[in-house]
């Protein structure tokens, strides 16, 4: 395997009564990493001290095979960009985007006024190059913002929720330039983010965090398919966590939600060992759980007959509450919803496949 | 018209606060006429005679030089103390701010007395033996100027280092300065506007300073005279009419720094 772009490992870092605890990772060429966790979770901290704004305790940063861990920022060569794009007020766009290549005294060389001419173009800037930052919106900032950050060529480009602050249209066109970045330049990004649409559209890799730890990390499929803990399911907003037995029947494994007398199955064989009789959680996504209309051959495996108890709609989607051997939350596509067409206090049969199942 | 419709109603509706509306246009019609009253007190031909005298020409040049140095002096204090208070936790914070406040509380007079004695009985022998001499001398002027007029630098250059976002300067470190250079290049361009206001404030100070200036360098004509120790002079002889219009070209003064502080307010350019 390759050497990662960007080593992190046994990181710790403390601040006051907080503290970031044996954060590791690691970040190859071409990754888009994306961090979430809730405020307060350590996410900004991290990128500091990825950066050099904060002194680790502990632990080892390793860019590009060098490590780095003891360097002050302007030594670390990180491109950076805060939530808000905290451009120079009293320096043009032009000169905001060249501050970097100033630090090193080459923002009159052709190579960079090359570059930063390619950059403005491909990010839709170049006509703002003479306006001063008071005069431009807040989309436009974020993008100079991310020029000024880029333009000095860093092997990882480190966003701290950069799109939050932008208004939805905005932050589509900037999901896309973030994108197009990322694929032009070829470097690697770690992102912090609290929009899960954005883990999923713009990562390849994802680091759940919660008080200074990291739960999990994975692809963001992968991660939102199968959280590994209560608190990740949870966070990730999985709609249906249902806690049960796996039991051993006829040779298969069967879920049982001993209290409602219900079961599902046969599952997959590859289940975790040792889940076996032990008390587990049976994780769904509401679109996992497929609504059809009330089946007479309900109660064959894996399908069970729940009364509609709310139904909200939204702008994409459906979302039903249920009620039958437990609350099920249930989204539907509105094409789906209009071919079921029930109302509150319809009977339907819901159905799963077992391939979706995951269990913690 | 608006405007002044909305206040006729402001006034109408509002029985209990016509009194404050009084108060308050009374305020700036005293303000207003004390202005006035001085400037036509004289006229234009006695005017042109007090500023053709050698004792105003020497008053307003020694102002101008001793209240600039002062305020260099100010700034060359004010830019690290400022910059330290506004940035770091250091311990006995709220011993060290009385003690800045307390040139600018105390009645110059008594600050007067104060450094009177430090360069006086204290410190006068070792500093007269190199070659340093304050009391009554026109150096003592500088002294008492920047004593006055430091503090207010300090207190500005706080406030303009505060309303700074530090991240802005974290910024230009990942993008490669130095903290110096983040210093040179964000910090102080950030201040600027800031910065200038505290310089004009100490300089405003450092120009109009009387007591302590009197109890340090004394009151010597064409020696230690600075436009307020010339104003003082001459009323006390009964000079009015130099007096007089030794005040006008002080309150002309103050009117044109009052101004470059509003300018310096409007040009502040916001993120």
């Amino acid at each position: 395997m390759k050497s990662a772009l960007l080593e992190v490992s046994g990181l710790n870092v403390r601040c006051g009564k907080f503290r970031l605890q044996d954060i590791t990772f690691s970040l190859h060429k071409n990754d888009y990493l994306i961090i979430v966790g809730p405020s307060g979770a350590g996410k900004t901290m991290l990128l500091e001290t990825l950066v050099g704004l904060r002194k680790s305790d502990a632990g080892q940063i390793v860019l590009k095979n060098e490590e780095i861990s003891i360097r002050p920022p302007e030594k670390r060569g990180f491109g950076f960009a805060y939530q808000d794009s905290l451009l120079y007020p009293f320096l043009n766009v032009r000169e905001n985007i060249l501050f970097g290549a100033r630090a090193q005294k080459r923002h009159k060389e052709k190579a960079t006024l090359k570059r930063l001419n390619r950059l403005v173009d491909y990010m839709g800037i170049a006509h703002l190059i003479n306006r001063f930052p008071v005069s431009l919106s807040g989309g436009e900032k974020q993008r100079v913002s991310l020029a000024r950050a880029i333009l000095i060529n860093p092997p990882v480009l480190l966003l701290d929720e950069p799109l939050s602050a932008l208004d939805p249209q905005t932050r589509d066109a900037m999901r896309a330039l973030l994108c197009e970045i990322h694929k032009t330049e070829g470097i690697g990004i770690i992102h912090v983010t609290h929009n899960f649409d954005e883990a999923l559209q713009l990562g390849n890799r994802m680091i759940v965090m919660n008080q200074g730890r990291v739960l999990q990390q994975g692809e963001p499929a992968e991660v939102f398919d199968k959280p590994d803990s209560h608190w990740v399911a949870q966070f990730l907003q999985i709609e249906n966590i249902i806690s049960g037995k796996i039991q051993k029947k006829d040779g298969a494994f069967w879920f049982n939600n001993r209290e409602q007398d219900w079961s599902l199955g046969p599952l997959a064989k590859q289940l975790p060992a040792a889940s076996e009789h032990h008390e587990v959680s049976m994780v769904l996504h509401s679109w996992q759980i497929e609504v059809l209309p009330l089946q007479t051959s309900a109660g064959k495996a894996n399908s069970w007959n729940a009364t509609v108890e709310k139904i909200v709609p939204n702008s994409h989607s459906i979302d039903l509450t249920c009620g039958g051997y437990g609350s099920w939350q249930v989204s539907l596509s509105r094409k789906e919803w209009r071919k079921l067409a029930v109302e509150v206090g319809a009977q339907v049969t819901l159905s799963v496949d077992p391939a979706h199942i995951h269990f913690i | 018209m608006d405007s002044i419709s909305r206040i006729h109603k402001e006034i109408n509706n509002n029985g209990v606060f016509n009194v404050f509306w009084l108060i308050f246009i009374l305020m700036i019609l005293f303000l207003l006429l004390i202005i006035v009253g001085l400037l036509t007190y004289t006229d234009a031909e006695s005017m042109a005679t007090v500023l053709q005298q050698p004792e105003f020409h020497f008053a307003i040049r020694f102002t101008l030089e001793t209240s600039v140095v002062a305020t260099l002096l100010a700034v060359v204090f004010a830019l690290p103390s400022g910059y330290i208070l506004s940035r770091y936790n250091i311990p006995g914070r709220a011993f060290i701010d009385t003690l800045l406040d307390i040139p600018i509380v105390l009645p110059p007079l008594v600050s007067g007395i104060a450094l009177l004695i430090f360069f006086g009985p204290l410190f006068g022998e070792q500093l007269e033996r190199v070659g340093i001499s304050v009391v009554f001398s026109q150096l003592g002027v500088v002294i008492a100027q920047w004593f006055i007029a430091a503090p207010f630098a300090i207190r500005s250059f706080i406030q303009a280092f505060n309303s700074i976002d530090q991240r802005m300067e974290r910024v230009a470190r990942t993008l490669g300065f130095s903290p110096v250079r983040v210093f040179v290049k964000v910090t102080l361009p950030l201040a600027k506007g800031g910065l200038l206001g505290g310089i004009m404030m100490a300089w405003a100070r450092a120009l109009g300073e009387f007591g302590a200036t009197a109890m340090l360098a004394g009151i010597t004509r064409m020696k230690t005279e600075t436009l307020s120790v010339a104003v003082f002079l001459n009323m006390s002889i009964g000079d009015m009419e130099f007096a007089i219009a030794t005040s006008i070209v002080m309150l002309i003064i103050a009117l044109l720094v009052l101004v470059g502080l509003k300018m310096l307010a409007r040009s502040e350019v916001t993120v």
